[in-house]
């Protein structure tokens, strides 16, 4: 049986009158990465907050590494990594002296390579030397005079350095070029070739979720809407075109239908969890003159998945 | 370990305000000392400072202590110091988003809290508390000082100081509670400002230590249980 080391359940936060995320129950095995994705103010970061105990739940629960998030222990907090969301650091300091202050907080080792994936939760100096040399900082330099590049990668080499058994990074990504992003990614696989580790971590760049994860988890406007395999998202959300000879049925009944699009003789249907045997069935039944299954990304699986059922164009000068 | 590196932290942190609170109670106390010791403001300082005017009342010779002519620069200067660290240590971290960074790390959040304290009583003790402490031995000379200093004043001065400590758990409460301005949130500003006024207008030393050890333990209380429950 795999083993959770991350779930909630029915994990609730209002503010003020605000539902920011309703009844979430997110579990995330052992040993995976998980892309945490949602739009701008889905809930993302409450989540992840309320997951680290930063935040308390107005209702539901969470556990990290099987100890309550609202009771976690300074020894629990020490085998999770947290990389805060836009990079903040302690501005003033330099990327010794930052180093220094973390470091007091784990214990000291000097690790081979090897070794490193058997003593989680320890301080590696030769480790975080290495990080900073293959990311070329100044580690002179204070923290208030290094770019927002500059500044992921080392939030990433102190949250990676101590070896953490879970990692939790809130949209660590953002505002990085693609270069640092690609870096900053291949950072975070080096971490997951360890045994055991896991990751979750929330973005907006659907590009890295699927460079990255063999999870996913989508929420919107605070409802956790998928939480499942990459593989599954990815075949599970289908946009199909179907052409008509005369005009478009004006029922469209079909098991997944997500959004419907039509023109004169042409239907756009997003589906979620349809069989393909079951979409020539129906189109079959409703005398397409043919169908066609549209290859989408990742991007625009997510996008369909969690557009609003009216979404409108923004722009709508012709209808004027 | 863990908490002299927090120590560390904090004391950097305040580091500059402790050196620009030591330089202007340094340049105005000792400019005020240096007039007295002149003469020069003897008779300004009598007029201006005394509330009734004694020499006239009862034809005495009237003569204040050097120490008492800084007094009231040592309370503003302790003040304005509380007030600053107190911004420092728990408001600007909120403003520069860095409080999930410094709480989630392998101590409880109380050790933070004492760190930070423990920082700002270092700060009060070096920047106020020695030039205070400089300022009395000063005066106690008498080549220098017609008039020697009483102890009282001294003592005085020291519970000035801990009034500095109360304004930082009043500006610290205020900063840590998520209530809104015309509601809770005031209080810690609003109970450190009472107990000022209550240690000012009491001339009787012991109940004017008592009502700051009362008002720094009640603000001390109420600070560990908000940042224990705070949301970051």
């Amino acid at each position: 049986m795999t083993e959770t080391v991350l779930e909630t359940q029915g994990l609730t936060k209002y503010y003020g009158s605000t539902l920011a995320l309703d009844h979430m129950n997110l579990q995330i095995p052992r040993g995976c990465i998980c892309g945490f994705v949602g739009r701008n103010g889905a809930g993302k970061t409450t989540a992840i907050k309320l997951m680290l105990g930063l935040l308390r739940p107005t209702a539901g629960s969470s556990r990290l590494l099987g100890c309550d998030s609202q009771q976690l222990e300074p020894v629990i907090r020490q085998r999770i990594g947290y990389v805060t969301e836009g990079h903040r650091l302690f501005r003033w300091m330099s990327i010794n002296e930052l180093e220094k202050f973390q470091r007091a907080f784990f214990p000291k080792h000097e690790l081979e390579k090897f070794q490193r994936a058997f003593f989680p939760k320890q301080w590696d100096d030769k480790f975080f030397a290495d990080m900073i040399e293959y990311f070329g900082l100044p580690r002179k330099r204070k923290i208030k005079h290094l770019s927002n590049g500059e500044r992921a990668q080392v939030s990433l080499a102190l949250a990676l350095v101590p070896n953490p058994e879970l990692l939790i990074m809130d949209d660590p990504t953002l505002g990085l070029d693609a270069a640092i992003r690609r870096q900053f990614l291949e950072g975070m696989i080096e971490l997951i070739m360890r045994e055991g580790r896991t990751v979750l971590f929330s973005s907006h760049i659907l590009g890295d979720v699927e460079r990255v994860s063999d999870r996913i988890a989508v929420i919107d406007k605070g409802v956790l809407r998928a939480n499942c395999s990459l593989e599954e998202f990815r075949a599970a959300v289908k946009k199909v075109v179907l052409s008509f000879a005369d005009s478009t049925p004006a029922d469209v009944d079909i098991d997944g239908l997500l959004h419907l699009r039509r023109s004169e003789k042409e239907l756009e249907l997003i589906l979620v969890g349809t069989a393909d045997e079951q979409i020539a069935e129906w189109a079959k039944s409703n005398r397409a003159q043919n169908h066609q299954i549209v290859q989408m990304n990742l991007e625009d699986q997510f996008i369909e998945y969690t557009a609003p059922a009216n979404h409108r164009r923004l722009f709508r000068w012709e209808e004027k | 370990m863990r908490f002299s590196t927090l120590l560390r932290k904090e004391l950097r942190e305040s580091l500059p305000w402790m050196l620009l609170a030591a330089i202007i109670f340094l340049a105005i106390g000792g400019f005020s000392l240096r007039q007295v010791q002149l003469g020069g403001w003897y008779d300004w300082s009598e007029r201006y400072f005394s509330s009734r005017p004694i020499t006239e009342t009862y034809g005495l010779q009237y003569r204040r202590s050097p120490l008492q002519i800084i007094g009231p620069v040592l309370l503003l200067t302790s003040i304005g110091l509380g007030l600053v660290l107190g911004v420092r240590h728990f408001w600007i971290p909120y403003f520069t988003r860095t409080w999930p960074f410094l709480i989630h790390r392998s101590v409880d959040r109380k050790t933070i809290f004492w760190a930070k304290l423990t920082a700002a009583i270092i700060t009060f003790l070096i920047s106020i508390g020695a030039v205070w402490a400089a300022f009395y031995s000063y005066s106690c000379d008498p080549e220098r000082f017609a008039m020697m200093p009483i102890k009282r004043i001294f003592i005085e001065g020291w519970l000035f100081v801990l009034l500095g400590l109360v304004v930082y758990l009043g500006t610290a409460l205020t900063a840590l509670s998520t209530a809104r301005w015309y509601t809770t949130k005031i209080f810690g500003l609003a109970f450190a400002t009472v107990i000022i006024f209550a240690t000012i207008l009491e001339w009787r030393l012991g109940r004017a230590f008592a009502a700051i050890i009362i008002g720094a333990v009640i603000l001390l209380s109420q600070n560990i249980d908000s940042i224990s429950n705070r949301e970051f």
